[in-house]
C-alpha cells in the first residue's frame, strides 16, 4: 500500500513537472525559431528592397511565417524523455540524481526503491520556483519583434531609385525630321555615271541617304545613324578613289608623269595624283584660259600624253576622263577668247572691280576671275542704250580688223563677226547675254561633274552629322571650303565647294621613304587605320583611326588617292589592324586630336 | 519497510563517522586517506597505500584495525619472502595424539587474517606477490591443493613506497587491478605536523575504540550493495572509463597520446562500487555523478598504463583522469544548457 501510494505520487508529481518543463521548452523553442524565421524574413526583405525586387516581397512574411512554423515543428519533435526531464530537475534541485534514480527504478520493489521514490516525491513537492522549468524568453527572441517589423516596414516602403547607369556613349536616340546635309547625297540619284553600274551604285547612296532621313526622322540610337552615315562616307570616298585603285595605279602613274612632263601641267598633275578630279578640272579650264596659243597648246598636248599613257598602261577609264578634258579643251579656250575680245570692246562700260578681273582673267585665265568678268559683262550689256550698243559693235569690227584672228585663235574669224553682228541686234544682244551667263557658270566635264556632286555629297554628309551635334570627320585631299578662307589641305588647288576647310597635311616625319613590299592578304572586309597623332594641347598619346578604307591587299594606310588618311609619314603610322571599332569610339577619340 | 532502509543508512552514516572519528584519535589529519580506505572496507575492496615513508601508512592501517573487532595480521614484504611464508603451510607432526606414522598438520599464515597489512608490498618478488592473488580476488587460499576459504571480511591493505625503487619489485598490471583503490598518501601540512609531533613526543595516547564488529562491516557491505545507480550515471562511468582507452573515438588527444592502456572492466565496477560506498557514507540511497567524479582518480589512477611518450612528457595518470573527467559530459549537453540557462 505504502509502495503503490509512493509510486503514485512519485509519477503525479513528476508528471505535473515534466509537463511545465516540457511546455516551457517547447515554447521557448517555438520562440526562438520564430524569431530566427522573422529575423531570417526580415533579412530577406531587406535584400529584396536593396535589390529592388518590390513583387518578391511578399516572399520575406513568407519565410518569416514558414521559420515561425517550422520552428514550432522542430520544438514538438524535440521532446525530451522523463530521463531528461529527470536530469534537468536533479540539476536544479541539486539533488544527487535522486529523481532519475527513482524513476529508473518504476517496477523495483526493493527498500531501496521505495525510499528514493518515497525522497524523489519529497522533492518535486518541495521544489518550488526551482521546477518552473527552463527559462522561456532568451536573448535571440529579441529578434522577433525586430524581424516582423523589418518585414512590414520594408514591404511598404517605396523601392529605392535605381542607381544611375552609364550609359554607353552613342546610345541616346535622335530624332529630327529634317536633317540638312543628306538632301545633297540624295541628289546623286540624277548624277549622271560613268557607267550603268556607276550609276546604280550612286542611287544606291542615295536611296541610303533617303533611308537613313525616314529612320531619323522616326528616330533611332544616334551610334547607329553615325555608323550608317560613316558608311555612307566610305561609299563616296571609295567612288571618288577609282582611279587611285590598284588596277588603275600603273595608269595612273604613268598619265601624271605624262602631265608632268609640262610645266604648265605640273599642277594638273599634283591634283589628279591627290584624286581630286574637281580640282583638275578647274586647273583645265585655268590652262584653257591662257591667252598664249603655245600655253594651251602644250597643256593639250600634255592631255593628249597623259590620255595615251594612262589608256596604255591599262587605266581605260581614266583615259576617257583624260579625253573629256581634252575635248572641252577647244571650246572652252574658245569661250576664253570670246570672253576677251567683248571684254575689252565693253572695258570703258565695266567698273573698276570688273576691268581688275579683265586684268588678271587676262594674265592668268583664272577661272574665277573669268566667272566675275563674265557676269559683270552681261549686266553692263544690259545696260547699254541701242546707240551705245550699235557703237560697241562698231568697235568691235574695228578691233577685229586692227588685230586680225589668226591660225592661233580658238575662234575663227566668222564666229568673232557674228558675236559682232548679234551684238547689233537688240535680239542677238540676248543672245550674247545668254552665252556670257553661259560663260559665267562654265560646263565641266562630266567626270569632274560626278566627282564634284561626290564633293558636294561628302560635305552635305559632314553637314548632317554637325546636325546631330558630332564634330565631323576631317575630310582630308578634297577642294577647300567656299568663301571665307581657302583651304589649304594637301590637294593644291583652291577651294571651290561648299564645305569646311581642307584639313592640314601632316608635316611631321616627312622624310623621303617608300612604301616597297606587300603585306601579306587579309580577308577582312574593311581595313581600319591608326596613326599616332598629336593630341590637340595636351602630350601625345596614341589614338585611333581618322579614316577607314575597304580592304585591299597590298594597301598601306596612307595610300595616295584612298582619301583615308592623307598623306601620314611611315613614322606615324602605329598599326593597320582589323577590328570593329564602334563609331562612337572613333567620335570619341577624334576630339582629343587633330589630323 | 522503507523506514528500516532509511535508519540502516543513517546508522552506516553515523557508524562510519564514529570509525572516521576513532581513527582520528589516532591518526592526525589524512582525512582524504581515511576517507577513502572507508571506501574500501565498505566497498569490499582492497586499497593498495603508496606515499614516502614516514607518512603514517602502517599506522593508519594497525589504527583501523583497532577500531575494527577483525583479526589483523602483518606481512612485511622481503626480497626473500616465499608464498608459504604467507599462505601457510602443512607441518608434519609427530608425537602424542598423533598417528603412528604422524600427520599433517595445517599452520595458516598471515593471509588468514581478516584485515591483512601487505607492508611495502614491491619489495617481494613477483612469485610472492602474485600468492596474494587468489587471496584478494577469490577470498581463498589453496594449500596443497586443499582450498581454504578466508572468514570474512577480508580486507587487504598494501603499502608501497615510490621513492626506493632499488632491490623492489614493481607490482604486475593483473595484480594491480586486483586492488579497487590507489591511496596516495600526502605529507601533512603544517597544523598536522604539529599536532603529530605533539601526539608522538609526549604519553603513549590510549588506544583507540573498537567501533565495529565484523557484524557490521558485512552489515555494511551488504547496505552498499542495496545502493542504487541511475543508467545515466552508469553511462557516465562507463564513459569515463571506456575514454580511458587510447583507440576508444572518444578518448581525448591527451589519452591518445599518453596512454598505452586504459581501465578495463574491473576499472568500471570498482568505480561504480566506490561510487555506492560514498553514497552509503553520505547516508543517500543513490549515486551521484559527482559520488562516480569523487572516485574516478583512486580507482583509475594505477589502472592506466601511461605510454613510453606520456612517461616521457611527465603525464601523470592523476592528470589523465582529470582530462577525462574534464570531457566526458555527465549530462546530455540540451539538459546541461537548459540548467544552466533557468
Amino acid at each position: 500500500m505504502v509502495e503503490a501510494s509512493a509510486s503514485l505520487e512519485l509519477e503525479r508529481s513528476f508528471g505535473r513537472v515534466a509537463r511545465k518543463v516540457r511546455g516551457r521548452l517547447w515554447l521557448g523553442r517555438a520562440l526562438t525559431g520564430t524569431a530566427f524565421g522573422l529575423g531570417a524574413g526580415g533579412l530577406l526583405a531587406g535584400a529584396l528592397w536593396w535589390l529592388r525586387q518590390g513583387e518578391l516581397r511578399p516572399l520575406a512574411a513568407g519565410l518569416g511565417v514558414l521559420g515561425a512554423g517550422v520552428a514550432t515543428l522542430l520544438a514538438a519533435r524535440q521532446r525530451w524523455s522523463d530521463q531528461e526531464v529527470a536530469l534537468y530537475l536533479d540539476e536544479k534541485l541539486g539533488s544527487k540524481e535522486q529523481i532519475v534514480t527513482a524513476l529508473g527504478l518504476r517496477a523495483e520493489a526493493s527498500e531501496a526503491a521505495l525510499h528514493l521514490r518515497q525522497s524523489a516525491a519529497q522533492s518535486l513537492r518541495e521544489g518550488g520556483r526551482k521546477l518552473r522549468g527552463p527559462k522561456v524568453w532568451d536573448a535571440p527572441q529579441l529578434l522577433a519583434p525586430f524581424g516582423a517589423a523589418a518585414i512590414v516596414w520594408l514591404s511598404f516602403l517605396p523601392l529605392p531609385p535605381p542607381p544611375a547607369v552609364a550609359r554607353a556613349p552613342g546610345v541616346e536616340r535622335v530624332q529630327s525630321a529634317n536633317v540638312k546635309g543628306l538632301e545633297r547625297i540624295e541628289a546623286l540619284r540624277d548624277q549622271r555615271g560613268r557607267s550603268p553600274e556607276d550609276e546604280r551604285r550612286l542611287r544606291a547612296l542615295a536611296d541610303e541617304a533617303k533611308k537613313l532621313r525616314g529612320d531619323l526622322a522616326q528616330g533611332m540610337e544616334k551610334r547607329e545613324a553615325l555608323s550608317r552615315m560613316a558608311r555612307l562616307r566610305d561609299s563616296i570616298a571609295e567612288l571618288r578613289s577609282e582611279f587611285g585603285k590598284q588596277q588603275n595605279r600603273q595608269g595612273l602613274e604613268a598619265a601624271i608623269a605624262a602631265l608632268n612632263e609640262h610645266p604648265e601641267a605640273k599642277k594638273a598633275a599634283r591634283a589628279l595624283g591627290d584624286g581630286d578630279i574637281t580640282a583638275f578640272d578647274q586647273e583645265m579650264q585655268r590652262l584653257a584660259n591662257q591667252a598664249e596659243k603655245q600655253a594651251r597648246e602644250s597643256a593639250k598636248h600634255a592631255l593628249e600624253e597623259a590620255e595615251r599613257a594612262a589608256r596604255e598602261k591599262g587605266a581605260p577609264g581614266l583615259a576617257d576622263a583624260l579625253k573629256e578634258q581634252r575635248d572641252a579643251f577647244d571650246q572652252r579656250a574658245a569661250d576664253a577668247e570670246a570672253l576677251r575680245q567683248l571684254g575689252e570692246a565693253l572695258a570703258g562700260k565695266l567698273d573698276p572691280e570688273a576691268l581688275e578681273d579683265l586684268k588678271e582673267f587676262g594674265q592668268g585665265g583664272d577661272p574665277e576671275a573669268a566667272r566675275r568678268l563674265a557676269e559683270a559683262m552681261g549686266k553692263a550689256l544690259s545696260q547699254l542704250s541701242e546707240e551705245e550698243r550699235k557703237r560697241l559693235a562698231e568697235q568691235l569690227k574695228k578691233q577685229l580688223d586692227q588685230s586680225p584672228v589668226g591660225a592661233g585663235s580658238p575662234m575663227t574669224r566668222e564666229e568673232l563677226e557674228e558675236m559682232a553682228r548679234r551684238l547689233a541686234s537688240a535680239e542677238g544682244q540676248k543672245q550674247l547675254e545668254e552665252q556670257l551667263r553661259q560663260m559665267a557658270n562654265p560646263d565641266r566635264t562630266p567626270e569632274a561633274e560626278r566627282d564634284g556632286a561626290l564633293g558636294d555629297a561628302e560635305r552635305g554628309l559632314s553637314d548632317a552629322e554637325r546636325g546631330l551635334g558630332v564634330m565631323p570627320m576631317p575630310m582630308t585631299g578634297g577642294p577647300g571650303a567656299p568663301g571665307e578662307t581657302p583651304g589649304n589641305g594637301s590637294s593644291p588647288g583652291p577651294g571651290q565647294g561648299n564645305g569646311n576647310p581642307g584639313g592640314k597635311g601632316s608635316s611631321r616625319e616627312g622624310g623621303s621613304g617608300d612604301h616597297a613590299g606587300q603585306s601579306q592578304a587579309l580577308t577582312a572586309p574593311e581595313l581600319r587605320s591608326k596613326a599616332n597623332v598629336q593630341r590637340s594641347g595636351v602630350g601625345p598619346m596614341h589614338a585611333a583611326t581618322l579614316g577607314r578604307a575597304p580592304a585591299r591587299p597590298g594597301d598601306t594606310a596612307n595610300q595616295r588617292g584612298t582619301g583615308s588618311l592623307g598623306s601620314v609619314a611611315p613614322g606615324e603610322i602605329g598599326a593597320i589592324e582589323q577590328s570593329e571599332v564602334p563609331e562612337e569610339y572613333r567620335e570619341h577619340v577624334g576630339r582629343y586630336f587633330e589630323p | 519497510m522503507s523506514e528500516s532502509f532509511q535508519s540502516r543508512l543513517a546508522a552506516a552514516k553515523r557508524a562510519a563517522e564514529e570509525l572516521t572519528q576513532a581513527v582520528g584519535t589516532v591518526i592526525v589529519g589524512q582525512r582524504d586517506v581515511v576517507e577513502q580506505v572507508l571506501w574500501g572496507l565498505i566497498a569490499g575492496g582492497h586499497v593498495l597505500l603508496e606515499g614516502n615513508p614516514g607518512l603514517g601508512k602502517t599506522l593508519l592501517v594497525r589504527t583501523l584495525s583497532s577500531c575494527l573487532d577483525l583479526r589483523f595480521s602483518r606481512i612485511q614484504f622481503t626480497p626473500d619472502l616465499m608464498p608459504s611464508d604467507i599462505t601457510g603451510t602443512n607441518v608434519l607432526v609427530m608425537g602424542e595424539g598423533a598417528a603412528p606414522g604422524g600427520r599433517f598438520e595445517l599452520h595458516r599464515g598471515p593471509i588468514f587474517g581478516q584485515v591483512v597489512l601487505a607492508d611495502e608490498i614491491n619489495r617481494a618478488t613477483p612469485k610472492t606477490q602474485s600468492a596474494l592473488l587468489e587471496a584478494m580476488q577469490e577470498h581463498s587460499v589453496t594449500i596443497a591443493g586443499v582450498r581454504h576459504t578466508l572468514e570474512e571480511p577480508f580486507f587487504a591493505l598494501a603499502t608501497e613506497n615510490p621513492i626506493e625503487m632499488e632491490g623492489t619489485y614493481p607490482l604486475p598490471e593483473a595484480q594491480l587491478d586486483r586492488f579497487l583503490l590507489k591511496v596516495l598518501v600526502e605529507s601533512p601540512g603544517d597544523d598536522d605536523f604539529t599536532q603529530i609531533l605533539r601526539r608522538t613526543t609526549g604519553a603513549a595516547p590510549p588506544p583507540p575504540a573498537r567501533v565495529l564488529t565484523q557484524t557490521d562491516v558485512l552489515g555494511l557491505r551488504a547496505l552498499c550493495r542495496e545502493i542504487e545507480v541511475a543508467d545515466p550515471v552508469l553511462r557516465y562511468a562507463a564513459s569515463l572509463v571506456g575514454s580511458s582507452d587510447p583507440a576508444s573515438p572518444n578518448a581525448p588527444e591527451l589519452v591518445r597520446r599518453s596512454v598505452r592502456f586504459g581501465a578495463g572492466v574491473r576499472g568500471g565496477q570498482s568505480l561504480v562500487l566506490a561510487g555506492k560506498a560514498i553514497a552509503l557514507l553520505e547516508g543517500r540511497p543513490q549515486v551521484s555523478f559527482d559520488d562516480v567524479k569523487r572516485a574516478a582518480a583512486p580507482v583509475l589512477r594505477h589502472r592506466i598504463l601511461r605510454s613510453f611518450e606520456g612517461e616521457a612528457d611527465g603525464v601523470t595518470t592523476d592528470r589523465v583522469v582529470a582530462e577525462l573527467l574534464a570531457r566526458v559530459e555527465q549530462l546530455p549537453a540540451h539538459v546541461a544548457h537548459a540548467a544552466a540557462a533557468s
